[in-house]
């Protein structure tokens, strides 16, 4: 593998001696401590944001964040710490502070905490920027956005009375080592471009409309995105919803989702009740549980029509890695296969309860966050429809594009979606534009709902949050739109 | 690692030369402040500890201005070299960048700020154990199968400096406990104690309350759609009222994200509803001396009996609505510190007894808006949900959502209970002191099987 460049590394290797011992020193104190496993991650997060709003400057920033997490298991149990003096004393005594809290929250326990076996792995990897993030100067950032901010400009239309667009990327360094013998170090650009916009018509009211793209990569990937021409189909969508939406239908209809709500409803309703630590009730107090069982393996969940995919190694997607954050090699997932339940996320935890080993889930984003199980980049698997063929043999539904609105209940049960874009299907053709489709649904219902899935996949960029204190993790969601017979649709 | 003395001497020479190399560099403003964080945490799920943390850090978040070109930084990197090179590259970026119209001059200092009572410290990780052992043990014994939480301890350290001759320090301390307990697969209850010293702090109460809505949440049934008077547990409307503070933000009201955007001295919720924000609390948790522009903290009253009185300002901000800043920087967006309700007249059991055929909500989570100028939104109920009629519970419900508009929820309140409950959880980010809340005519859904 070829040798990787580390700022962080660059950084380390220009301090003293003491600093490029960190990562030893630090698994060597916590075994003389009495630690059976340790691992360290010296992490640097390195972000610049420029945030308009209303076509004003306000602000550009940057946020540096260079520090250590280690976390042990002694006397059974797990204890994190972190910190972002790098010295040795400093590093001895988080390292103390880690296990003298596991110490003394050992004797809680019923059993000990164990790690499913892994492989030591040496690797280096990470993502290439075809257009350095440092060749691109604020200046170029601030005219792209104001640029861009013209496009919520619409002739003999709405107005746009409120606009935030924001252009941000974040470099992400990592030294990962355990006591196992693995080391890790990867480096990884992502970029990001969002907006949140108010369209406002005196007889119509307002409409509103977040949207976000972002990839992992250089400046090649918001060139790729074209921003003032996607910003300014969307101000032309969003002044269409707010000036020709009409109500829509209500009771028992066909509904075909778009990507953009098939990239939720896979995430929220897949990839969350999925993740092995919400099963086995370790995140209950906050994020919550699952209505998903380990016994849910191997059950039918969905149509035959449904196979949804977790895959942290798509190239250049918001949400990839190729190693997770315990060292474990990427790879691709497929949680549901063909609508029966097929696997679950898992870290090394989660991994020896169930007797299995990790799939590479666990994820950290800073270093003083502990790793937990996370989606990377989740979608639906395509079909064979076109989208004529998805809609020709509906005669009455709608076709929700897009959505703003959305929740779902903390064992990701019951879940609600409300259309942005939408149109009436009437006798196998789009129609008009609907305002505000509801769709209120069980899982289990929604996806044994499923007749059908296009041909084509598309995602989009999100964070998601999880974790106590919240983690919010860069990730895709997306998929080939779908089909669904006769489910209840309402409109809010 | 460092003393507590050597952090906060750190701390000190940190901002002051931050604030003296920006100046130097030619910025008009400079603002700087140094936190340093000690914070301890122990989850724990299925009635034991899963992991137990702890995090140290010390950050340099700097504001600079030239020209009324603003930019902000921050800064976890805390070796001379980096400090140095990270206010080079905000001076650059300030060269570079547009001037931002709306950017007002820092307020000129040096300001008087009150002293705080000292609050705990530091405590004893097999302390804090205890603290989560007696909790699950609470639990336990009130007929909880399954307990899950997390408790926390902070300890943070503030020092701010300005070009504008502002400086002061601030620590701040707290406990925090979050408690879910299970009583069976569907039936779970939800209660939290906060506090800035330990002897307010009741960690075994919080896991008797949840215990307790747990067991009479057991067997719940299927609610059913439709417009209820219902009865908002404290949880439930500091959710709630978090969305309103942010809506009350000035920076919000002008993105458009604000349902209270020109409503000014109008009616915006019913004559019910007193709400302030209050950064000088005692006992608030989120209580600073000073905001980020280093202007003392104080008590706003934001909806004064239902009317809209004042947004949250920083500097910036109230120029641009021709008002004062109300202490709330955010040097870009203003921020409530502590959130209080007004208590009203009634006992909690009043307020059910005023549900002839209602709904009583412990929890929520999960507030989505579909629209934040006109305030559409929808939160799932969590937790114990209860059917209640002639003024007594009568069933445990589950799967219902409150789909509402928030300035028509906020109208619709009949009346609140006399005592009050601090919340902050997952759900609750800024600090809330809030009674029980009678609301009536609310919309319910639920999903399609």
């Amino acid at each position: 593998m070829q040798r990787i460049h580390l700022n962080l590394g660059r950084a380390l290797e220009s301090r003293d001696q003491e600093l490029k011992e960190i990562p030893e020193f630090a698994i060597n104190y916590a075994g003389s401590l009495g630690a059976k496993y340790s691992e360290v991650r010296i992490q640097k997060d390195t972000s610049n944001a420029t945030i308009i709003k209303n076509g004003e400057p306000q602000f550009s920033g940057f946020l540096r964040e260079l520090g250590l997490g280690i976390r042990l298991i002694i006397n059974g149990a797990l204890g994190f710490a972190s910190t972002n003096e790098l010295d040795k004393t400093s590093i001895a005594e988080t390292i103390l502070s880690a296990a003298s809290m596991a110490r003394a929250s050992a004797n809680t326990l019923r059993r000990p905490i164990l790690l499913s076996n892994a492989k030591a792995s040496k690797a280096e990897w990470e993502v290439k920027e075809k257009r350095k993030l440092s060749s691109v100067g604020v200046e170029d950032k601030l005219k792209l956005l104001l640029d861009t901010d013209k496009s919520f400009n619409i002739k003999g239309g709405p107005k746009f009375p409120a606009r935030i667009l924001s252009l941000s990327e974040t470099v992400t360094e990592k030294i990962y080592l355990n006591s196992e013998g693995t080391h890790i170090l990867s480096r990884i650009p992502r970029v990001a471009f969002s907006f949140m916009v108010t369209a406002y018509s005196p007889s119509k009211g307002t409409a509103q409309r977040f949207n976000k793209k972002g990839e992992s990569g250089g400046w090649e990937a918001v060139s790729s995105w074209n921003v003032p021409t996607f910003a300014s189909e969307e101000a032309e969508i969003l002044a269409s919803v707010l000036t020709k939406g009409k109500r829509p239908p209500k009771g028992d209809l066909d509904v075909v989702l778009g990507s953009e709500v098939v990239g939720i409803v896979c995430h929220e309703s897949c990839g969350h009740p999925f993740e092995a630590d919400r099963v086995l009730g370790r995140e209950a107090a906050a994020a919550g549980e699952s209505f998903v069982k380990v016994e849910t393996l191997g059950v039918r969940l969905g149509s035959e029509h449904i196979t949804i995919v977790d895959d942290p190694t798509i190239p250049d997607s918001y949400g990839h890695y190729l190693y997770d954050d315990e060292g474990i090699r990427a790879s691709r997932r497929e949680l549901i296969k063909n609508g029966i339940v097929n696997t679950l996320l898992h870290n090394r935890e989660t991994a020896a309860e169930l007797g299995i080993e990790s799939n590479a889930s666990a994820r950290a984003v800073a270093y003083n966050r502990e790793p937990i199980i996370r989606m990377s980049n989740t979608y639906l698997e395509s079909g064979d429809h076109n989208f004529h063929e998805l809609i020709e043999p509906i005669s009455t539904g709608v076709y929700i594009k897009s959505f703003m609105e959305w929740n779902i209940d903390d064992r990701r049960f019951n879940q609600r979606y409300v259309g942005l874009e939408a149109y009436l299907i009437r006798n196998g053709e789009l129609k008009h534009l609907v305002r505000n489709p509801v769709l209120e649904i069980t899982t289990p219902r929604l996806f044994m709902s499923v007749d059908a899935v296009g041909k084509d996949i598309a995602f989009s960029a999100a964070t998601c949050g999880k974790g106590d204190p919240q983690q919010g993790a860069p990730v895709w969601t997306g998929g080939a739109e779908l089909r669904l017979r006769h489910v209840q649709l309402g409109w809010a | 690692m460092s003393s507590s003395g050597g952090l906060k001497m750190l701390a000190r020479a940190l901002a002051a030369s931050v604030v003296r190399e920006g100046q130097r560099g030619g910025a008009d403003d400079v603002a700087a402040i140094c936190t340093t964080e000690d914070v301890k945490m122990i989850r724990f799920s299925n009635n034991q500890v899963t992991v137990a943390k702890a995090w140290r850090s010390s950050a340099v978040s700097v504001m600079l201005a030239m020209k009324k070109k603003v930019v902000i930084g921050s800064i976890e990197d805390l070796s001379r070299g980096s400090i140095m090179k990270s206010t080079d590259y905000l001076l650059k970026m300030a060269k570079a960048t547009r001037p931002n119209r709306d950017y007002v001059k820092l307020p000129r200092g040096p300001f008087k700020y009150a002293i705080f009572q000292p609050s705990l410290r530091s405590i004893q990780s097999s302390n804090l154990v205890e603290h989560v052992k007696s909790t699950i043990c609470s639990a336990t014994s009130c007929g909880a199968k399954r307990v899950a939480g997390a408790l926390l301890f902070r300890n943070v350290s503030t020092t701010l400096e300005t070009s504008a001759s502002a400086f002061g320090e601030d620590t701040i301390s707290s406990l925090e406990i979050s408690v879910r307990a299970f009583a069976d697969g569907d039936a779970s209850g939800h209660a939290n104690s906060c506090a800035r010293v330990e002897k307010d702090f009741h960690p075994e109460e919080a896991g008797k309350m949840a215990a307790e809505i747990a067991k009479k949440a057991m067997n719940p049934v299927e609610g059913k759609p439709g417009r209820y008077d219902v009865v908002l547990g404290p949880n439930v409307f500091a959710n709630l009222v978090n969305d309103v503070m942010s809506a009350a933000s000035a920076f919000n009201v002008d993105a458009g994200l604000s349902f209270l955007a020109n409503m000014l001295g109008k009616k915006v919720a019913s004559t019910e509803v007193t709400l302030i924000d209050d950064g000088t609390l005692p006992d608030g948790l989120n209580s600073r001396i000073f905001d980020d522009e280093g202007i003392p903290t104080r008590r706003t009253v934001v909806i004064d009996n239902g009317t809209l009185r004042s947004y949250l300002h920083n500097s910036s901000t109230a120029k641009k609505f021709k008002s004062s800043t109300t202490a709330n920087a955010g040097w870009i967006v203003p921020q409530p510190w502590n959130i209080v309700v007004e208590g009203g007249q009634a006992d909690d059991e009043t307020l059910l007894g005023e549900l002839d055929d209602g709904i009583y909500i412990t929890n929520n989570w999960y507030t989505r808006f579909q629209d934040y100028r006109a305030g559409d939104f929808s939160t799932v109920c969590r937790d114990g949900l209860f059917r209640v009629e002639g003024g007594e519970i009568t069933q445990p419900l589950k799967g219902l959502r409150i789909s509402e508009n928030l300035p028509r929820l906020l109208k619709n309140v009949s009346a609140l209970s006399k005592r009050r409950q601090w919340i902050k959880w997952w759900e609750v980010e800024i600090p809330t002191l809030t009674p029980h809340v009678l609301v009536r005519d609310v919309n319910l859904t639920r999903a399609t099987k």
